[in-house]
């Protein structure tokens, strides 16, 4: 029974391919892309259906899953000479039942020229499960709620190769120019400007600091979510200048990297800042202020005192603990595990701060009710007056 | 309400411009703000604009700021510029004001007039009797009433915390955090009530008042005539004209027919 029902299925899948086959065939007599380009490493011949813009079907969950590739898009992006079953390992059977996910630990039979092994990600995805946003590993402990964490392509789409930008700003001309040099020894134009590229590709940051804000903030804001781990959410990130810079776009605006993966760290290697690498633990973070031997000029005179504070503004954690009244936050959520590291994370200078801070706005915003409020007050009074005397006139 | 304040500004403009014309008419003026006092307040009232927009773009929602499409980063830039250049000046303005206080005989004056006095208390409480309707007229003043003199001891104290805590900021890697973290409350909530007052109980004072609206030449031009100084500040009034010292000081030499540019370039005594 459960045979048949999976070939059942299987053939749903199967038909419904034939159909939107069908409809993609034939809109693509209108489009641009030709096949036997070879634009793409095809040995399996999978753009033989994955050619077609329509290919695609609804998953159980109702949502839309597109498997068209577009040739020409896929041969400029990073990825661009990989075979597809170097990543979509399986897919042996049409249609496709038996497939993997993509693991980007795995062998993608590629050599690099640096070692001729044959390369892979897993150096990084080590790393990775071991930070704070990985599941953990055996010499780290598991995390809870791992639906929770960013996998690797959360953060990483497949992105494109394109013009280097450079002093002389985006020059399709300055990359003409350096790859006519290359090209003189390296006869295989293709191959040069792929390695010209990826050289280039590595050269600055794929993001703008509002997309590395946006990134970050799109788990780090979501208060149910981060309050699950122990976090707080960090909206008040937003109330500081360096805020305030990327959002005006400045190019030597401070983003989340900046601080938490300044130079010589991996943003997969992110750590929490009790451990004494961590680039905002207290040891390293006149280091991580001045920025030197970075591009972006920070602070190049920190001092300690000046590096020890407060970077982002103080939130629930400090209020908390301010407070003592824990429960008023989150209501019908287990935040335990949230009082329990504002205890650890904020030290009783660090509240005795956030008290003082909390004082003076609270002074001020009454001063300003007072004041403002005596004044307009006054003048409403002087307005009348300066009326009835005219008017007596 | 306002409509009624046009039709009055109005008729006050033609009835001076009549005296003006009389020569025998009483066209006396009485110096108010001298040429040095005139042009601080010019120099520090364009640095109040310029700080206060240029320090409010920092509060600017993420919206508008992106309505500066891809100048925003060129937009901040100057911003930070025109902010610390303005700043500077409004110091500088305000030091010098402090010497024109110490070491100027107008200044001198001006400082013993705006201390506070017993007398300010009783005329807020007279005035209040006044605005309440239990008295028919206002106390009379003297150079400086309680409002005036509040007003200059905000600036005062708002131009110095102003001032400190920019400077603060401006030069922070030299101080802890945590005195960062104060002065930049400080300043921007400072700001806020700065600016907030500044609309009410300023502009209210040289605009929107009735007698003076739409708007008091006295920043430009320095004076006012015989009518308001008896009326507005009548125990000045009467030191001056007993006392010839003074009338040197505050009366304007060539009183008679005078035209609003001959006014402006009036110097006063400093």
């Amino acid at each position: 029974m459960r045979f048949f029902s999976l070939t059942f299925a299987n053939s749903c899948i199967f038909a419904g391919l034939l159909v939107l086959l069908y409809s993609g065939i034939t809109s693509a007599q209108d489009s641009p892309i030709t096949s036997g380009q070879d634009l793409v490493t095809d040995a399996e011949n999978c753009l033989l259906c994955h050619r077609y813009p329509n290919m695609g079907r609804y998953d159980k969950s109702g949502n839309k899953r597109i498997y068209y590739l577009n040739e020409k898009v896929f041969a400029e992006s990073v990825h661009g000479k990989l075979r597809c079953k170097s990543c979509h390992v399986g897919l042996d059977e049409i249609p496709h039942s038996n497939v993997k996910k993509v693991d980007c630990s795995s062998n993608c039979h590629i050599k690099e020229p640096s070692t001729d092994k044959e390369f892979s990600h897993k150096n990084m995805v080590d790393k990775y499960v071991a930070s704070v946003h990985g599941l953990g590993s055996d010499t780290s402990p598991k995390k809870k709620f791992p639906e929770d964490l960013p996998t690797c392509k959360y953060c990483h789409n497949n992105p494109m190769y394109v013009p280097a930008d450079g002093i002389w700003g985006k020059s399709e001309a300055l990359s003409n120019e350096t790859l006519a040099r290359c090209i003189g020894c390296h006869p295989t134009s293709h191959w040069a400007e792929r390695f010209y590229s990826h050289f280039t590709h590595r050269m600055r940051r794929r993001r703008s600091q509002g997309e590395i804000v946006k990134l970050c903030t799109s788990c780090h804001e979501d208060q149910e979510k981060m309050a699950r781990h122990g976090l707080e959410s960090i909206g008040t990130y937003k109330d500081t200048y360096h805020w305030i810079q990327v959002q005006y776009g400045v190019e030597n605006a401070p983003d989340c990297l900046s601080c938490h993966v300044p130079l010589g760290y991996s943003a997969h290697d992110i750590r929490p800042r009790t451990d004494s690498i961590s680039p905002i633990n207290m040891a390293n973070r006149v280091k991580t202020c001045s920025n030197q031997g970075g591009m972006q000029s920070c602070h190049p005179g920190a001092t300690t005192e000046f590096a020890s504070g407060r970077v982002h503004a103080y939130g629930m954690k400090a209020q908390m603990m301010a407070d003592q009244n824990a429960e008023s936050f989150l209501a019908g959520q287990d935040i335990s595990l949230v009082v329990e590291r504002a205890e650890k994370d904020l030290s009783d200078k660090e509240v005795f701060h956030y008290k003082v801070l909390r004082l003076i706005k609270l002074f001020y915003k009454l001063l300003i009710a007072l004041v403002i409020g005596s004044m307009l007050l006054h003048q409403g009074l002087d307005y009348m007056a300066s009326r009835r005397q005219l008017k007596s006139r | 309400m306002i409509r009624k304040d046009f039709a009055m500004a109005k008729q006050k403009a033609k009835l001076k411009s009549e005296q003006n014309d009389n020569p025998g008419g009483p066209g006396r003026y009485f110096i108010r703000l001298n040429f040095n006092e005139r042009v601080q307040h010019m120099i520090f009232l364009i640095c109040f604009i310029v700080l206060a927009i240029t320090g409010f773009m920092l509060k600017l929602p993420e919206d508008v700021v992106a309505k500066f499409g891809d100048a925003k980063d060129v937009v901040f830039y100057y911003r930070g510029l025109l902010h610390r250049t303005a700043g500077t000046i409004m110091i500088l303005v305000s030091i010098y004001h402090v010497f024109y206080l110490l070491f100027k005989t107008a200044g001198r004056r001006w400082l013993v007039d705006m201390l506070p006095r017993f007398k300010d208390l009783s005329d807020l409480f007279g005035t209040m009797l006044y605005y309440l309707r239990f008295r028919v007229r206002p106390p009379e003043y003297d150079r400086f009433y309680y409002k005036q003199k509040l007003e200059y001891g905000a600036l005062i104290a708002g131009a110095t915390l102003m001032s400190v805590t920019g400077l603060l900021l401006w030069t922070e890697e030299r101080w802890p955090k945590f005195i960062l973290d104060i002065a930049a409350i400080v300043h921007g909530m400072e700001a806020i009530l700065a600016c907030l007052a500044i609309m009410v109980w300023h502009m209210y004072e040289v605009h929107l008042r009735p007698r003076k609206f739409p708007i008091d030449n006295l920043w430009i031009t320095g004076v006012i005539d015989e009518e308001e100084m008896m009326e507005e500040y009548p125990l000045h009034y009467q030191k001056i004209m007993a006392d010839p010292e003074l009338q040197k000081a505050y009366l304007q030499p060539e009183h008679g027919k005078r035209d609003v540019s001959g006014r402006i370039s009036a110097r006063g005594s400093e």
